[in-house]
């Protein structure tokens, strides 16, 4: 069906208005930064004189931005890693093999889909402390894998549910092991979905606060996203300085979503239409 | 979706060389996921639960039954954060209906397509604590929006710092920020529609709205059911970093929402029994808006 000539353009206008609300407040923040902070005293609105990244410089290098983003690259980095082998691995075993207590373990790990990390808190507090892993790089990547492999594996098995067997039996045939099969096929065989997962996953990590809050305590354990919530308190006379700073952790997220667009909605969605 | 009668397909001798082998590796495959799922989360939930009937303080451990239950109920800033969960629920026809509106929109192919999807859907990659700290900038009260309101005539509006506009302006950027997600699930939704039941009212002579209520909102019932559950555990489990960069669950409490009492009564009020205790209210009303997911997964393992 396709609605044409006027009734065309009477959607077109109220989209058009609403992509510019949605887009107008990172322009707006991102002029901003390129401001003194006499400018944006002056007025909030006019173009910035000339083109600068002082401000951002400025805010990298006087907030321990490098050290918040540093640990985050590795708490990142760490969590992606573990939720993709973990995540492919049960994958294939639920969606490939036939075993014993099949439908019950891949109901205990969909079930714990529905546990958000608010209600487990405080207990998930108490037992990172008791095994010494709170306030660590490793304690991190244990909560973020806990708490999204889940989904990854929900994601992982409902990929590998559509290799065809015969390519699995084919490879057994061959004198290929169970786990060899994982290797040699699931992996290779899987990358558009590890990769999809994996971004996904990378921005769940990059972006949170909740959980990073609860587990970094010290100072110089913070992540990026910590970090800028510190930033308002240090710079709430000097906006341009606090935009520069927001901009700087939002970098890399923008990067991603220009380069992995693609995937990253691919991501959701298959998460919402296989159900 | 998960189709794993083909495996089963196999040739018996095959199966059989392969049974024991199968076994034992599926169980290496599996068990390092289940630890980590059932020792990080199924049982702190267990423990959660049990927390929530001890003391806090010098009680500490001792079982007190049901006493946290009722000094929550007691609390007036509890009660608020759960009359919040109220505005939520107002709040969440709109942010169902926008996307679908759009995606619909969408759908009917307006031109540019595709560079609205991206914009659209560019805030919900973002983390909310950058999305706070935009707003914050924006809704302050000397900050842009207000001194727009002013060059239109009208007085300016303390977006954060009114106790009965601050959550409504939290809600506001919640929604803001996260309707691309259900955007792009109602048009994944909308590519599995059948062409020929669109074609079939057109020839019948139905108008749009027509086609869009007696065709399109039963063949996607599914697809609006599910962002209704989403959008709603979004809002109850998402909030936490805007709320947190926003407002801080000020002006006076007027911000609270489940989560954030959960987070403050733990770590600031060190009352790690009461925040158990308000762990399960907020858990048990995720159950209840869950029902409609709990569905949807008995589906999906049944064709495991």
């Amino acid at each position: 069906m396709r609605e044409r000539g006027f009734g065309r353009w009477v959607v077109a206008i109220p989209m058009c208005l609403l992509a510019l609300a949605t887009i107008y407040p990172m322009v707006f923040t991102l002029n901003v930064a390129m401001k003194s902070r006499r400018e944006y005293v002056l007025d909030r609105f006019s173009l910035a004189d000339h083109l600068t990244a002082a401000n951002i410089a400025d805010a990298w290098n006087s907030s321990g931005l490098g050290r918040y983003t540093f640990n985050s690259v590795v708490v990142t980095a760490g969590s992606v890693a573990l939720l993709l082998l973990l995540g492919s691995m049960a994958g294939y075993a639920f969606s490939q093999l036939t075993f014993r207590g099949r439908k019950w373990l891949f109901l205990v790990c969909l079930g714990a889909l529905m546990i958000p990390f608010q209600v487990i808190m405080v207990p998930f507090f108490r037992v990172l402390g008791q095994i010494h892993l709170l306030d660590t790089h490793v304690g991190l990547i244990l909560a973020y894998t806990g708490q999204f492999l889940p989904f990854t594996i929900f994601l992982m098995t409902s990929f590998y549910s559509r290799i065809p067997a015969e390519i699995v039996e084919a490879a057994r045939v061959d004198g290929s092991t169970t786990l060899g099969v994982y290797r040699r096929i699931m992996l290779p065989l899987g990358r558009p979905a590890l990769l999809s997962v994996g971004i996904l996953n990378a921005l769940f990590c990059w972006n949170d606060v909740l959980i990073s809050l609860l587990v970094m305590q010290s100072e110089q354990h913070r992540t990026l996203m910590v970090g800028v919530t510190a930033l308002r308190g240090q710079y709430s006379d000097n906006i341009p300085l606090f935009a520069g700073g927001v901009l700087v952790a939002a970098l890399p997220v923008i990067a991603i979503y220009l380069f992995f667009q693609r995937q990253i909605t691919d991501g959701v969605t298959a998460g919402s239409t296989k159900g | 979706m998960v189709q794993p009668a083909t495996a089963r397909r196999s040739t018996t001798a095959v199966r059989r060389r392969h049974l024991g082998e199968h076994q034992i590796a599926a169980l290496v495959l599996v068990t390092p996921a289940l630890l980590i799922i059932v020792g990080l989360r199924i049982v702190p939930l267990v423990l959660g639960a049990q927390y929530s009937l001890t003391g806090d303080g010098d009680r500490n451990g001792l079982f007190v039954g049901l006493a946290n239950y009722r000094t929550l109920l007691d609390d007036p800033v509890f009660r608020t954060a759960v009359r919040n969960v109220g505005l939520l629920f107002l709040a969440l026809p709109v942010a169902v209906a926008v996307p679908g509106l759009l995606a619909t929109f969408l759908f009917l192919k307006v031109p540019g397509h595709r560079f609205y999807r991206s914009v659209y859907f560019f805030p919900v990659v973002l983390s909310p604590v950058i999305i706070g700290a935009i707003f914050n900038i924006l809704l302050s009260f000397d900050g842009p929006l207000n001194q727009l309101l002013g060059k239109a005539g009208l007085a300016p509006v303390d977006w954060l710092g009114n106790s009965h506009v601050a959550i409504l302006s939290v809600i506001g950027v919640h929604i803001w920020a996260t309707f691309g997600m259900a955007l792009v699930i109602f048009m994944a939704g909308f590519s599995t529609l059948d062409q020929s039941l669109l074609d079939a009212a057109r020839c019948d002579g139905a108008t749009l709205p027509q086609t869009v209520w007696h065709v399109v909102i039963p063949e996607l019932s599914r697809t609006i059911q599910f962002v209704f559950v989403t959008t709603m555990i979004g809002m109850l489990t998402g909030m936490f970093g805007l709320v947190y960069v926003m407002t801080a669950g000020g002006p006076g409490g007027a911000t609270y929402l489940p989560e954030f009492y959960i987070w403050v009564t733990q770590g600031q009020m060190n009352s790690p029994a009461l925040a158990s205790a308000a762990s399960m209210v907020l858990f048990v009303l995720m159950l209840l808006v869950g029902l409609a997911q709990i569905r949807l997964i008995k589906r999906a393992t049944k064709e495991v």
